[in-house]
């Protein structure tokens, strides 16, 4: 008869999962600033465009801020985060190609 | 079959089979398609006595899930990989070196490019751990280069959540995402060694990470200094390279005979980069339009308005071209280019 052993899980939890219980729901979207950070693949700054018109004309939000990134593969620049975290209610980010 | 439960110390109970064990691990994606070690209690005991580290101190957050990898679950991964107890601390260096932001791990493990982390040894640690630097050394057969390499690899997927087909996004990949680890040949060397041009001292150990694409290999029997300059400079220029994209930090692996020839002629390392980089300029028009386009929004800020005929460096600098001589006799050399976005990171061995 075969018994049992105990082996470890090799992986590790996600920041994500420990960040989970911050998250915040916004309960309207009139009058508020969204942001888009644009990863610069093709036509993400027209998806941008038009879901910028759109939240502006349809939902009645304030303002649009947008960030392109010269290259997909790197991340935004903590000076640009600090200020669309100050300037914007919610941020948008896209993989979009 | 593999009935499991997970305990709150992160330890599975398994039926104590060597197949049923690796089973669970496939089946939950804990591994990378060879068979694995079993890390039970005791395995990672004797792994963590390798190190003086605490068990539990976060050594990093790994990209692209930022899970955190404490000693423990270095070890946890390092017994799965095979690796011995003297590995842990070129493990844990390796750990924060690809955690150091300007590796950028989160897109190199998520791009659809083939890149990935190729570890380098350098200092008397190296020798120490039976590493191979001389023939075949980006090769089979050597347990340290292999283990190590493949632990590495095993962390970013388990720890950084790199799953192959889910935040792993590469087309096609590359065997070197199993395992890719050399040490440098510094006795064959007629240059100071990677970490000593990188201020260490020589008797420090250090270990570097570059965010690699592949291998290319090539062979020239030239004994001309400027004629084998020549011929590896128009082996490194090809228009798809992400290097040319966003201005990369490509390397070569130099055969002692190739360095040896470049040496004679009274080259230096730096003599070298310099030499490359004005050889590798490549015509943007090789470039397709579409990718022309990305070039041109990587690159005005560096290299100002980019027409057809503008020459695109390989790098931004020469100093960014990486050279490490290792391998055997022989008259090869091997070109490795980047992801591009990605920049080397050395760190210390702490012993």
């Amino acid at each position: 008869m075969t018994g049992t052993v105990l082996v470890y899980d090799p992986t590790a939890p996600l920041r994500q999962q420990h960040a989970a219980q911050s998250r915040r729901v916004l309960s309207r979207l009139a009058g508020i600033s969204v942001g888009f950070i644009d990863n610069s693949k093709p036509n993400f700054n027209h998806l941008a465009d038009d879901l910028g018109d759109l939240l502006m004309t349809r939902y009645g939000v304030k303002s649009v801020v947008r960030h392109r990134k010269p290259m997909a593969g790197i991340a935004t620049p903590e000076q640009v985060m600090n200020k669309m975290t100050e300037q914007c209610n919610l941020v948008i980010t896209g993989s979009g190609d | 079959m593999s009935v499991s439960q997970k305990d709150r110390s992160g330890l599975v109970e398994v039926v104590d089979d060597i197949e049923a064990i690796n089973a669970l691990y496939r089946e939950r994606q804990w591994g990378d398609g060879l068979p694995v070690i079993p890390p039970t209690r005791e395995r990672v005991e004797r792994m963590l006595a390798g190190t003086q580290r605490a068990h539990d101190e976060v050594v990093a957050e790994v990209a692209p899930g930022f899970g955190v990898a404490t000693v423990q679950q270095i070890a946890v991964n390092a017994v799965l990989a095979g690796c011995e107890a003297s590995h842990m601390p070129v493990l844990i260096a390796a750990v924060e070196a690809i955690s150091a932001p300007e590796f950028n791990l989160q897109a190199v493990s998520t791009t659809t490019n083939a890149a990935t982390a190729w570890v380098i040894v350098n200092g008397p640690v190296a020798q120490k751990l039976g590493m191979n630097s001389g023939l075949n050394c980006l090769g089979q057969g050597n347990w340290a280069n292999a283990t190590i390499g493949r632990a590495v690899h095993l962390i970013m997927q388990n720890i950084g959540h790199a799953l192959p087909g889910e935040m792993d996004r590469a087309t096609q990949g590359q065997p070197g995402k199993f395992t890719f680890c050399c040490s440098e040949n510094e006795a064959a060397s007629p240059w100071m060694p990677l970490h000593v041009e990188r201020g260490f001292k020589s008797e420090q150990s250090t270990v570097t990470v570059v965010g690699a694409s592949g291998t290319l290999n090539m062979l020239c029997h030239e004994k001309d200094a400027m004629d084998l300059l020549r011929v590896i400079a128009d082996s490194m220029i090809y228009p798809a390279s992400n290097d040319y994209w966003c201005g990369g930090a490509p390397w070569l692996v130099l055969g002692p005979e190739h360095a040896d020839i470049l040496h004679l002629a009274g080259l230096s390392k730096a003599d070298v980069k310099a030499l490359l980089w004005e050889k590798t300029k490549m015509q943007a028009s090789r470039r397709s339009i579409k990718d022309l386009a990305r070039t041109r929004d990587a690159r005005s800020a560096e290299l100002g308005e980019i027409g057809l005929d503008t020459l695109l460096p390989i790098s931004p600098t020469p100093d960014e071209i990486g050279i490490l001589v290792a391998g055997g006799p022989g008259t090869h050399s091997v070109y490795v280019p980047t992801f591009g976005n990605t920049r080397s990171v050395t760190r210390v061995i702490e012993l």
